[in-house]
C-alpha cells in the first residue's frame, strides 16, 4: 500500500463509459424529466441493465447469483467489483451519473436505501426473498422492482429515535399504525423497511424494522410531495392503519432485537451510503462549476487581467477547492469501507463537506452567469442543479446531524446534547 | 488505484519524526519563540533524521523520496512547531529552485555542501520578493547586467526567509528590463560575494524561531555560470519552483491545523461551564467538527497534489493536473490554517489570548505561515488560470511586488 490516486486503464475506461452516457444520453432529457415529474420506465430499465453490466452492486444482496439473479448472466461483474473496491466504485460512478442528472440516480430500480438495511440485518431467508424480484431485469416483459426505506415521520426526521409509528405482536403478525413521510420511491416500491416501536418510551431500544410488502392489508400511500427539485423523482407520503405484517417480514428476526441493535439497523446503513449521497451532490457541484467555467471562457477576456476578472477567477478557484477536498474525504470515507474499517465519523465528514460545497457551486453559479443563469434551457440547466441540490444537505442526515455524529466521536464522554 | 495507506518505511519515518516532535520541538516551543531560533542541538538532531533532503532527488546528494514523503514529515514537524520546518536548516527553498530552475551540474554543486559535514549549521535561502513595486515598468526592481563574461547585481531584496542565516542564496533580478515578468533571471550568490549585504532582521506576527528578513547588492558581480537558466521554459520552471515549494508550506500547515485543532479539542473536553465541558453544546462542539474537517481536507489535498508531483515524474499523469491540486492545497490549506488557529482561541475564551496556552502562538503562526511560499490569493488564481485554460502569468499568480508579497 501506498498513498495514491490513480485509476487503471480498466477503471478510466469505465469511467469514461459513465461520463459519455450521463452526456449525450442523460443530460439532455433531464430538464424534461424535471418538468414530467418522472421518467419513462423503458429508459430506466435500460440505464438499470447497464448499471448491473458495470459492475454495481446495487441490486444485490452480497448472497451471490442464486439470491440475487440481477447479475447471474455477467461473469466478470465480481471481478471489476474485486480490482476497484465496491465502494469506491460506488462513489466514482454516483458522481457521473449525477453530474448527467440526480433524480435519474434516485429513479432507478432496485431495493435503492432498502437494500443495505436488508443486506446488513436480513437472514439469509429474508434476503433471498427480498432481493430475488430484482433479477427479472432482463425479462421485456416483467414489471419494474423497487425497494423503499421509510424511517422519516412528521414528527420525527433527524431525532431517530422519536418516531412514533407503533407496532405490536398480535399472533403470527404484526399490527403497524403510523405514517411515514418523504419516502423515495414509495409509491411503486414493491417492499419498504419500516421503522417502528413497540414502545415510545423505550427509545431506541424500542425499535423494530420490518419489510413490508406492497398490498399487505391496512398498508396505503398517501399523497405524492412536490418538491423544490429532484422533481424526476418520487416522494411518497406511506400510511400503515392497522397493517397487519407477517411475522417473518421482522429484520433479521425477533432474537435481533434483544439488545438496542434495532436503532443500530438504522444507522448502520448510514456509513455506506453518506459517501455515495456526497459523491452525487459533487456531481451536480461539478457540473454547475464546469458549466460556469465554460460560460466565463466564452463571456470573459481572459489574457487581461482585470479586476473583474480576479474577482471572478478567485470565487472559481475557491469553488473547485472546495468540491476537491469533499471529492477526496468521498473517496476517503469509501477507501475506508472497501478496506473494512469503521468510517462512520469519515463518512460524516464526506457528506457534510461535499453538500456544502456543492451547495455553493450551485448558488455561485448562478450569480457569476448573470441574469442568463437563471434561465431554463435544454442546455441550461443550473435554475435546476439549483434546486436539485439543496436537499443533498439535508437527506441522509442533515449537515447539522452530520456534525453531531462527528463530534460525538470527537469530545470525550459526548453522548447526546 | 486509490488509497490512504503510507507505506511501512513512509509510517517508519513519520513515527521517528513525530517522535523528535513530540518530545525535542512541542515542550519547548516558547524557549525557541523567545530565543527566536532553533538551538543548534536541535537542528543537529533533525540533520542526523536526514530531514533537509527528503525530497531532493539523489543526482543533487537527496534522498529521493519525493513529495509526498516530504509531505509527510513537513506535517509532523510544524504540529511539533510551526516554525521548525523554517529554523532547522538545510537548503529550504534554495534547495528546490536551484532543482527546478538550474541544470543538474549546477544543482550538484550548490547542493553538495548541504550534504557535508556540520550541515545542521548551513542555511540555504531565495531572495524573491522586494519591498515596493517599481512604478516605471513592470519587472523586478533589482537587475542583472551583463558584464563581459560577469553578471552585475544590483537593488534591494526583501522577505527573504532565513536571509541573516544563510550562506548560499538563489536570487532573482530583472535582466531584459523590458520583458515584465518573464524577463527575470535567477542567480547563485554566496553570502561572501564583495557588495552584499544582508539587512535587518524583521520582528513578525508568528513564527517567531524563523527568521525574515533582507538583501542589498550593490554591483555584486557573479559569474556567468552562476545563472539559473536550466529548462527550455524559464517561466514554467519559475511557476513550478513557487508551486511545489509552497506545496510543503502547506504540507506545514496541516501540522498547523492539526496543533491547534487537538489543543483546542482538549480543552474543550476539560473546561467546564454551566455545569458541563463546555464541548457537549453543540456551538461548541459543531466549531470543533468542522476544524477537524479542515484538518482532513486539507491533508487530502496536500497528499493529492503531493502524489501527482511524483506521479508526474514517474511519467504518470500531467503537470497541469499536479499544479492544479497544487493550487488548490495551498489555497484550501492556508485558510483551514488560519480557521483552525482563530477557532482554536475563540474557543478557549479569555484563557485563549493569554501566553500561557500555545494556542495563540498557533494562531499568529498561521496567519505568518499563509503568508510564506504563495498566498491563498495566488494560489487561487493560478488554480483559475490552469482550469480555464489561461495563459499562466507569473505576474499574476505568482507574490510579485505589484500584487502581493509573501516570505519565500
Amino acid at each position: 500500500m501506498t498513498i495514491e490516486f490513480s485509476f487503471s486503464k480498466k477503471h478510466l475506461e469505465m469511467r469514461e463509459g459513465i461520463r459519455g452516457l450521463a452526456k449525450s444520453v442523460i443530460r439532455p432529457q433531464a430538464l424534461a424529466w424535471d418538468r414530467a415529474g418522472g421518467i419513462p420506465d423503458e429508459f430506466l430499465r435500460n440505464m438499470a441493465r447497464l448499471a448491473t453490466s458495470m459492475g454495481s452492486n446495487a441490486m444485490t444482496s452480497g448472497l451471490g447469483d442464486e439470491a440475487d439473479g440481477a447479475r447471474a448472466d455477467l461473469a466478470d461483474a465480481g471481478d471489476r467489483k474485486k480490482k476497484v473496491g465496491a465502494n469506491l466504485f460506488g462513489v466514482l460512478a454516483a458522481e457521473e451519473l449525477s453530474w448527467g442528472d440526480p433524480g435519474l440516480l434516485l429513479c432507478l430500480p432496485g431495493p435503492g436505501l432498502g437494500g443495505p438495511p436488508v443486506r446488513a440485518s436480513g437472514t439469509t431467508e429474508q434476503k433471498k426473498r427480498f432481493f430475488s424480484i430484482f433479477g427479472s431485469l432482463a425479462d421485456d416483459s416483467a414489471p419494474l422492482q423497487w425497494g423503499a426505506y421509510g424511517l422519516t415521520e412528521p414528527a420525527a426526521g433527524s431525532d431517530v429515535a422519536g418516531i412514533r409509528t407503533t407496532c405490536r405482536k398480535d399472533g403470527k403478525h404484526w399490527v403497524l399504525n403510523g405514517r411515514k413521510c418523504y419516502i423515495t420511491n414509495g409509491a411503486r416500491a414493491a417492499w419498504t423497511v419500516i421503522f417502528a416501536t413497540i414502545d415510545p418510551s423505550l427509545g431506541r431500544a424500542g425499535h423494530r424494522a420490518f419489510v413490508v410488502e406492497k398490498g399487505t392489508p391496512g398498508f396505503s400511500v398517501g399523497r405524492i410531495e412536490e418538491k423544490m427539485g429532484l422533481r424526476a423523482s418520487e416522494t411518497a407520503e406511506l400510511v400503515l392503519e392497522d397493517c397487519r405484517v407477517p411475522e417473518e417480514n421482522l429484520l433479521g428476526g425477533e432474537e435481533k432485537y434483544v439488545s438496542k441493535e434495532g436503532f443500530m439497523t438504522a444507522m448502520k446503513t448510514f456509513d455506506n451510503t453518506r459517501p455515495l449521497v456526497g459523491a452525487m451532490a459533487l456531481g451536480i457541484g461539478r457540473a454547475a462549476y464546469e458549466y460556469t467555467c465554460e460560460f466565463v471562457k466564452k463571456n470573459y477576456v481572459l489574457s487581461r487581467p482585470v479586476p473583474r476578472y480576479a474577482a471572478i477567477a478567485e470565487r472559481l478557484a475557491r469553488i473547485g477547492r472546495s468540491l476537491e477536498a469533499a471529492r477526496t474525504l468521498t473517496w476517503r470515507a469509501a477507501w475506508m469501507a472497501d478496506e473494512g474499517e469503521p468510517n462512520a465519523k469519515e463518512a460524516s465528514m464526506s457528506k457534510a463537506m461535499a453538500g456544502q460545497a456543492a451547495i455553493r457551486a450551485c448558488i455561485e453559479a448562478i450569480e457569476i452567469c448573470g441574469a442568463e443563469g437563471s434561465i431554463a434551457k435544454d442546455h441550461q440547466l443550473l435554475e435546476k442543479w439549483f434546486r436539485d441540490i439543496k436537499v443533498y444537505d439535508i437527506f441522509e442526515g442533515t449537515g447539522q446531524i452530520q456534525r453531531i455524529v462527528i463530534s460525538k466521536r470527537l469530545i470525550s464522554d459526548l453522548k447526546a446534547f | 488505484m486509490i488509497s490512504f495507506q503510507p507505506t511501512e518505511d513512509q509510517k517508519l519515518m513519520v513515527e521517528s519524526v513525530a517522535q523528535f516532535a513530540r518530545t525535542t520541538l512541542r515542550p519547548k516551543i516558547r524557549d525557541f519563540e523567545k530565543a527566536r531560533e532553533l538551538p543548534e542541538a536541535v537542528r543537529r538532531t533533525a540533520h542526523e533524521l536526514g530531514l533537509g533532503l527528503v525530497a531532493l532527488p539523489e543526482s543533487v546528494s537527496g534522498a529521493g523520496l519525493g513529495l509526498t514523503t516530504a509531505v509527510l514529515l513537513e506535517e509532523e514537524l510544524a504540529w511539533g512547531d510551526p516554525s521548525a520546518p523554517f529554523a532547522l536548516g538545510g537548503p529550504g527553498a534554495f534547495g528546490l529552485a536551484v532543482v527546478e530552475l538550474g541544470t543538474e551540474e549546477q544543482a550538484q554543486k550548490a547542493l553538495a555542501p548541504f550534504a557535508a559535514d556540520g550541515a545542521h549549521a548551513r542555511f540555504g535561502a531565495v531572495a524573491w520578493g522586494e519591498r515596493k513595486p517599481n512604478v516605471e515598468r513592470a519587472g523586478l526592481s533589482t537587475t542583472a547586467t551583463k558584464k563581459g563574461d560577469d553578471w552585475q547585481l544590483d537593488g534591494a531584496k526583501a522577505y527573504v526567509v532565513n536571509a541573516d542565516r544563510a550562506e548560499h542564496f538563489v536570487v532573482f533580478a530583472q535582466v531584459d528590463p523590458g520583458a515584465g515578468w518573464r524577463g527575470v533571471g535567477a542567480f547563485l550568490v554566496d553570502r561572501g560575494a564583495p557588495g552584499l549585504t544582508v539587512t535587518e532582521r524583521a520582528t513578525t506576527l508568528g513564527l517567531d524561531a524563523a527568521s525574515f528578513g533582507g538583501l542589498e547588492l550593490s554591483g555584486v558581480v557573479v559569474p556567468a555560470s552562476a545563472r539559473l537558466a536550466g529548462g527550455a521554459d524559464f517561466d514554467a520552471a519559475l511557476v513550478r519552483f513557487f508551486a511545489k515549494n509552497a506545496l510543503l508550506v502547506a504540507a506545514r500547515g496541516v501540522g498547523l491545523s492539526r496543533a491547534a485543532f487537538e489543543v483546542t479539542r482538549e480543552y474543550v473536553d476539560g473546561r467546564k461551564a454551566f455545569g458541563k465541558p463546555i464541548g457537549h453544546f453543540q456551538a461548541v462542539a459543531f466549531t470543533v467538527a468542522d476544524r477537524a474537517m479542515d484538518v482532513d481536507a486539507s491533508r487530502g489535498l496536500v497528499w493529492r497534489a503531493a502524489a501527482a508531483w511524483d506521479a508526474f515524474a514517474r511519467g504518470e499523469g500531467s503537470e497541469r493536473d499536479a499544479l492544479l491540486l497544487t493550487a488548490q492545497a495551498i489555497a484550501f490549506g492556508h485558510e483551514a490554517a488560519m480557521r483552525c488557529g482563530d477557532d482554536g482561541v475563540q474557543l478557549h475564551g479569555g484563557a485563549g489570548f493569554m501566553r500561557d496556552y500555545p494556542v495563540e502562538k498557533l494562531m499568529r503562526d498561521a496567519k505568518q505561515l499563509g503568508l510564506c511560499g504563495m498566498t491563498a490569493e495566488h494560489a487561487d488564481q493560478l488554480a483559475a488560470a490552469v482550469t480555464l485554460g489561461a495563459p499562466i502569468d507569473p505576474g499574476l499568480v505568482l507574490p510579485t511586488p505589484e500584487t502581493q508579497s509573501a516570505f519565500v
